[in-house]
């Protein structure tokens, strides 16, 4: 699949309207979108190393029932981005940390994928399942740009190890969620004031948080 | 609880799918994870909603669901009931028999629970007595054993019985009562026979909409489904009996190209993050155009779990 | 990161204790119900607490035995049979083919025509009535017998408080030997047989009789509404509109003497188009304003409606199923059938699966115009600023019913325009919390 993975320019907080009036010289429409969630990603919640994965906007997706290809228009773009704190964390998997003695903050900091979207815009499951199936497209490699995991000692490396070792496991067993994602929408309606909201999505029937 | 004779029948009343039978009831829950909705009122204790009783409505996804499955199928009930106008009179009299050696067990089990109640009584009374004179003797504290409040818990099983079959039995072995509690039987079967797959009163299997691949789905993957009013969603989904168990789920079904306000997923994500329960959004990815059944839908099910992300 | 009004919200809807627990909105565990005794002894029919439920089935054995403990509680309770003490025993006779009159009558040529007054829906006749029930239930005809309509038959064999029988016409009779009275050779009908005979006649949905059980379990009065025939149109619909029109005059119209012209001076006053500058010059002119209230009065330029002013719509110049269809009156009254009051509540009942969206503007409109004008009074009301836009000038409750369960709502006409807040007596005084954005349920 063809996508580009590009740096973000470094923003002027301020200038978001210049910012987006730049970019929507481009023609796309929904980059304004893109942008605006960017932004708030990256000042109002100081998320790190965002990227933002264009899935190319002709992209064609067959279609499961009669081996067509439809074609989606707009398909969704992606950021992705290091929250500094996690955002989520599976009922099942915070039992097994909290039994292992592991705090949220002892863990190494995880990617997480976010679909911009704005208030009015159509949707429907078809895209988000698109989404859901771009974003396994990117693997990406941290660079060591985000935050790096503390400093711990030798017990809780361990116990850290065989945290990752389960986690790994749970990744093909889908005990602590499949694939996840952040759905931001943005007040665009009427009287809109550019808020920013944002939702987990995860792909299957994943229990619900009890906290 | 034994396994009922399959099919179920399910009652088709009025364009609503209905069942009678404790025994159904009891068998598909436990067996089939079908609860139903239970409408009608408890005779024992009628001036309240909070335990309701037999009748319990099902809705037309869990009729389809297991009528699909050979495990029911549905009666038109009126037309069924005609046949009271053609029981021979040898039936008719048998079933009133019946009825009366089920009222003489009643009025049997009633009399013996006022002679229990009465010597319960008696033995209060002088117990009490006992009691106060050993406390008059002694002069001293308080005896906590003295107030025997048993609880008649083993009275709903003893009532709960009458219409076994060593009832009848019993009850006709005994003297009669000069007067008999009358019954109201539950079910029309009997005197009616239970009605097979070949009856003429079998009806086709129920119209579902749109939304049924994705309760066959949730069902198939052990989720128990009830009516969605309450949050207003299509289903709730429990992850057991709801007996027991509180729901994970406000369940919404959508096509796969059917237009969703955005404003809509985030409402449900809110409202089921403030309940503690996710907002489930699914649907099948063949449309009924495309699919030869609701089976091969089903089949084609994906959902997307939604919750506040907090931030 | 979350806002603090955000985490308010998140709070309040999930753990707060002062929203209010309705032990119906959710299955109960029908284990607390052994600890109720069962047959006889009312005394102790108090409902129970609510059981403590798991989040998630897991494989200790523990749970396994609590649930198959609730699952028979549940077949138990369920079992519980109908039987009727001979002492008082009520016998119904299933009528198929609707009210007539006793089979030994015969009619004179003097009589002929003469109707029985009996709803043509009733279909079950009791000839020996006795008991509490028939106070508030049926219709009596000249014979002291008297005819249920179909929820109210259905509703009494459901609770156990009527022996309905098959009519000996339709089964034939049965020989058990000894004196033969009807009671004892017909047969007697199944709870499900009277499912299968009275659902869905004369009107009879499974929703509305949902919704009139739940009423009456609760202790509620309920008849149906002139509204309940789905296709019942109103008799002369241009009297009854002129009827409006005149009585909307009447009401424009002042009162006559002096009182009136004073009214009309100070409308004179008032009336905002009288600065006849507001579509052109600024909209509270130049001049000395001597109070707040002037000017905002002058402010007053958007239009409002006024529920009081909405002409009287006929109950039955509205569209099912957004048409009352049952009156309602609280446990606490006593009611005589013979003569009604003005009902409590007025209830349309909806049905999810044939009503997909909220009702739109124009539905409701109607709906709220079918019904009297009940303003907000008494010295609470008057007092309180949000009590009263909460009670509206009209009322209706929508009950909504989905696959068996229901909700019901209540829909009031409020009127904010009639609440001037520049006046100082109208400055809403605490209740705040109490405030209308809540939405009430009963």
């Amino acid at each position: 699949m063809a996508s580009t993975q590009s740096e973000v320019p470094t923003l002027e907080p301020s200038a978001l309207t210049n910012l987006i009036a730049s970019a929507s010289a481009s023609g796309n429409l929904l980059s304004a979108t893109t942008i605006q969630v960017l932004h708030n990603l990256q000042h109002q919640h100081l998320w790190t190393s965002l990227q933002i994965h264009d899935t190319g906007a002709s992209q064609t997706a067959t279609d499961p029932a009669n081996g067509s290809s439809k074609d989606i228009s707009g398909a969704p773009t992606l950021i992705s981005g290091i929250p500094p704190h996690r955002v989520y964390t599976h009922p099942d998997q915070q039992l097994y940390m909290l039994g292992k003695g592991i705090h949220e903050d002892d863990l190494r900091p995880e990617r997480l994928f976010v679909i911009p979207t704005a208030q009015g815009q159509t949707w429907s499951l078809r895209r988000m399942a698109s989404a859901f199936d771009a974003m396994a497209e990117f693997q990406i490699v941290e660079d060591g740009e985000g935050r790096a995991a503390p400093e711990v000692d030798a017990e809780k490396a361990q116990k850290l190890d065989e945290y990752y070792k389960k986690r790994e496991e749970t990744l093909a067993t889908k005990e602590w969620g499949a694939q996840r994602l952040l759905l931001a929408m943005v007040d665009k309606g009427m009287g809109g004031d550019g808020t920013v909201v944002y939702y987990v999505v995860q792909e299957g029937e994943v229990k619900p948080r009890q906290n | 609880m034994d396994q009922p004779t399959l099919p179920i029948p399910i009652s088709f009343i009025s364009g609503r799918y209905l069942l009678f039978s404790i025994d159904d009831v009891t068998y598909l829950r436990r067996e089939y994870n079908t609860c139903g909705v239970l409408i009608g009122t408890l005779p024992q204790i009628p001036q309240q909603n909070v335990f309701l009783g037999l009748p319990l409505e099902l809705m037309p996804e869990e009729a389809r669901l297991l009528v699909d499955k050979g495990v029911a199928c549905i009666v038109d009930e009126a037309k069924a009931h005609d046949g009271m106008q053609s029981l021979l009179e040898e039936d008719r009299r048998q079933y009133l028999r019946e009825l009366e050696s089920q009222g003489l067990h009643a009025t049997r089990i009633l009399a013996e629970r006022k002679d229990q109640q009465r010597d319960q009584k008696f033995k209060e009374k002088s117990d009490k007595k006992a009691a106060t004179a050993r406390a008059a003797a002694k002069a001293g504290g308080g005896d906590k054993h003295d107030s025997p409040a048993t609880p008649a818990n083993d009275s709903p099983a003893s009532v709960a019985d009458f219409f076994d079959d060593s009832a009848s039995a019993k009850a006709s072995t005994s003297t009669v009562p000069e007067q008999i509690y009358a019954v109201t039987p539950t079910t029309s079967y009997p005197p009616l026979p239970r009605p097979s797959t070949s009856s003429n009163n079998i009806l086709a299997r129920p119209d579902v909409p749109l939304s049924y691949p994705l309760f066959a789905h949730l069902q198939s993957r052990g989720y128990f489904l009830s009516p969605g009013l309450r949050f207003g969603c299509q289903y709730v989904a429990y992850p057991g009996d709801p007996l027991r168990f509180h729901s994970h789920f406000l369940v919404v079904s959508a096509e796969w190209d059917q237009e969703i306000d955005l404003m809509d997923i985030i409402i449900g994500g809110r409202l089921g993050t403030g309940v503690k329960k996710g907002f489930l959004l699914g649907g099948p990815q063949l449309s009924r155009e495309q699919a030869e059944s609701e089976i091969e839908r089903t089949e084609s099910v994906r959902t997307f779990s939604i919750e506040w992300a907090g931030m | 990161m979350a806002d603090a009004d955000e985490e308010v919200i998140n709070s309040t809807s999930a753990e707060a204790p002062q929203i209010e627990v309705d032990l119906s909105d959710e299955t109960q565990d029908f284990r607390l119900l052994n600890h109720l005794s069962f047959l006889g002894d009312t005394a102790s029919s108090s409902l129970p607490k609510r059981g403590e439920k798991d989040f998630e089935p897991n494989p200790t054995e523990f749970q396994a035995d609590v649930l198959s403990a609730s699952r028979q509680a549940m077949h138990n309770a369920l079992s519980h049979p109908r039987i009727h003490n001979p002492k008082n025993r009520v016998i119904g006779f299933y009528a198929p083919d609707g009210p007539a009159p006793p089979p030994q009558y015969v009619e004179t040529p003097k009589d002929k025509g003469k109707g029985m007054n009996i709803s043509p829906d009733a279909c079950v006749c009791i000839p020996n009535p006795k008991g509490k029930f028939f106070q508030n239930t049926g219709q009596t005809d000249r014979w002291n017998r008297v005819w249920l309509l179909p929820e109210e038959a259905l509703y009494m064999i459901e609770r156990g408080s009527m022996d309905i029988r098959w009519p000996t016409s339709l089964t034939g009779t049965t020989e058990m030997g000894g004196d033969v009275s009807e009671d004892e050779v017909s047969i007697p009908m199944s709870l499900q047989a009277a499912y299968a005979c009275f659902m869905g006649q004369g009107g009879l949905t499974l929703e509305r009789y949902s919704v009139f059980t739940g009423l009456k379990r609760l202790g509620y009065t309920v008849f149906r509404a002139p509204g309940w025939d789905d296709s019942a149109k109103p008799e002369d619909s241009n009297n009854e509109k002129k009827d409006a029109y005149a009585q909307l005059k009447q009401l424009r119209h002042r009162g006559p003497g002096l009182a009136g012209i004073l009214a009309s001076i100070s409308d004179w006053i008032h009336d905002p188009m009288s600065t006849a500058s507001t579509t052109a010059g600024p909209v509270i002119g130049c001049g000395i304003h001597r109070s707040y209230s002037d000017v905002y009065r002058k402010m007053e330029l958007i239009p409002w409606y006024d529920p009081v002013l909405a002409p009287q719509r006929d109950p039955l110049d509205t569209i099912a199923p957004f048409r009352v269809v049952f009156h309602v009156y609280k446990p606490t009254n006593v009611i005589k059938k013979t003569a009604l009051p003005t009902p409590d509540f007025r209830i349309a009942v909806v049905n999810t699966r044939e009503q997909t969206s909220i009702p739109t503007l124009p539905q409701l409109g109607a709906l709220l115009e079918s019904t009297p004008l009940d303003p907000p009074s008494g010295e609470k009301m008057e007092r309180l600023l949000y009590m009263r836009l909460r009670h509206g000038y009209r009322n209706v409750v929508l009950a909504v019913v989905d696959q068996g369960v229901t909700s019901f709502l209540r829909i009031g006409d409020a009127a904010f325009g009639k609440e001037k807040l520049f006046d100082a007596k109208h400055v809403p005084s605490g209740g705040k919390k109490h405030g209308f954005s809540k939405q009430r349920r009963r």
